[in-house]
């Protein structure tokens, strides 16, 4: 069974921007996280591809400026897909 | 509002000099500009001609956030014409504040979503944060290897050891792999050209290129794995009559076998060159059994002028062979070529393909530093 949406988004967070978990809360954000450049967040949006199965347009690129905003994008998407 | 993509518009140009004002401010190098007019100097849209540049805008209400220019150009690609469109300058105001880090990446997808057949070509090395942006989307990533010839050993040596750079520690330790000392490493490759030495060759300077560069271009086409068009409208754009190229024709036993365009600078505390006399090989044509020929004229061409140093980036392995039997050492390259994953595929068939492609200095965004 899947962890709830949050935390999947706070590992890959994490693994990606090479930061303990205990960092990454939804207000997390490239003005937050010291690591999160825009290199970093172009593997962020390729993980979070790979991980949920999905491709964000380059719209959507722009709205995954935080945590919480990574959670909400994901969500809308997966509602819109089922 | 979110940043949204957009064409560079004349209303748009206050809100570009504005963006080029933060990053000077950021601290960028005056290289890291946008154009301030939406209208390219170099390779304006025009009718009739493939070959033009875009400019497009990421803006977020009434401001510019980033931008980047895509060079459209026809290709031939395994002997097949292909419209194949360079990404280049692409700016992000997440270079200076990391509240837009994420515009890198929305307009690398933006581009690559208009324009699926995309390369980028230079970018300063595999370390810098494009390229490894490419990498990270499953781009090939390849070095265009860099040839050098020496032709004023002395002034040379002078010269680069002077710069202490990592470029010059590469350059001289490459040349000393050959003999065991600079100047007798310089002394074997001079020697072995004129060993080498193609006979029957002429060279005329030229303005323009005509009829005889299609034709030229029609038998070259096929042979390599992915070449920008050459043909005599596109080339007499890329090299007008009245800028600072040389073009050569070059004829061996009476017949046309190729073309070049050279440039020929004087450094001054270039970080890389000193103040040498540089001699650049731009761009050239034929066919690969007659590289050697087009080398040694443009050679001939630019020693006559008496350059100190004559420099070509190539990635064709034959030219490459060619380049190396006239004399030349190969360097350290930071001239990247980057092919989108459709791009690559359309490569893939070819059994190492990165070596049979052919980019020159005069490919992308031209013969820029130079």
């Amino acid at each position: 069974m899947s962890s709830p949406l949050i935390d999947r988004v706070r590992g890959i967070t994490a693994d990606v921007l090479e930061v303990p978990l205990t960092q990454v809360t939804p207000d997390s954000s490239p003005e937050t996280l010291e690591t999160w450049d825009s290199v970093h967040h172009l593997n962020l949006v390729l993980a979070l591809e790979q991980e949920f199965s999905m491709q964000f347009e380059p719209e959507e690129i722009d709205q995954l400026g935080n945590v919480g905003k990574i959670v909400e994008v994901i969500g809308r998407k997966q509602n819109v897909a089922s | 509002m979110g940043i949204a993509l957009q064409p560079y518009t004349e209303d748009r140009t206050p809100a570009v000099v504005a963006f080029n004002e933060r990053l000077a401010q950021g601290g960028c190098p005056p290289e890291f500009r946008f154009p301030e007019s939406p209208t390219p100097h170099w390779l304006p849209k025009s009718d009739g001609l493939p070959l033009f540049q875009e400019y497009y805008l990421a803006t977020e209400n009434d401001f510019v956030r980033g931008g980047f220019i895509l060079k459209h150009q026809t290709f031939a690609l395994r002997g097949q014409t292909h419209r194949v469109v360079y990404y280049h300058l692409p700016l992000s105001e997440g270079i200076i504040n990391r509240a837009y880090a994420t515009t890198g990446a929305l307009m690398l997808r933006g581009a690559l979503k208009m324009q699926p057949m995309l390369f980028a070509l230079g970018m300063g090395g595999f370390g810098n944060p494009l390229p490894t942006m490419l990498k990270a989307m499953g781009w090939n990533l390849s070095a265009v290897p860099f040839y050098f010839r020496v032709n004023h050993p002395a002034r040379f040596l002078r010269n680069i050891a002077a710069l202490r750079s990592s470029f010059s520690s590469i350059v001289l330790s490459n040349i000393a792999a050959v003999t065991g000392t600079g100047w007798g490493g310089i002394k074997a490759a001079q020697w072995m050209r004129s060993v080498n030495s193609v006979r029957d060759i002429a060279t005329e300077p030229m303005n323009t290129f005509g009829v005889w560069a299609d034709e030229l271009w029609e038998t070259c086409a096929p042979l390599y794995a992915m070449i920008g068009s050459r043909e005599s409208s596109v080339l007499n754009c890329l090299y007008p009559p009245g800028k600072n190229f040389l073009a050569i024709k070059v004829l061996r036993c009476s017949q046309t076998v190729g073309w070049a365009v050279l440039l020929d600078t004087q450094m001054l505390n270039n970080k890389y060159f000193g103040d040498l006399r540089v001699g650049t090989l731009v761009d050239c044509l034929a066919v690969p059994e007659n590289a050697p020929a087009v080398i040694q004229a443009a050679c001939d061409f630019l020693t006559r002028r008496g350059v100190d140093l004559i420099i070509c980036n190539h990635s064709q392995a034959a030219w490459g062979n060619a380049f190396r039997s006239s004399g030349f050492f190969s360097g350290p390259s930071n001239f990247i070529f980057a092919a989108s994953k459709l791009l690559a595929q359309q490569l893939d068939p070819i059994i190492d393909w990165q070596n049979e492609i052919f980019f020159m200095r005069g490919d992308g965004d031209g013969p820029v530093n130079l």
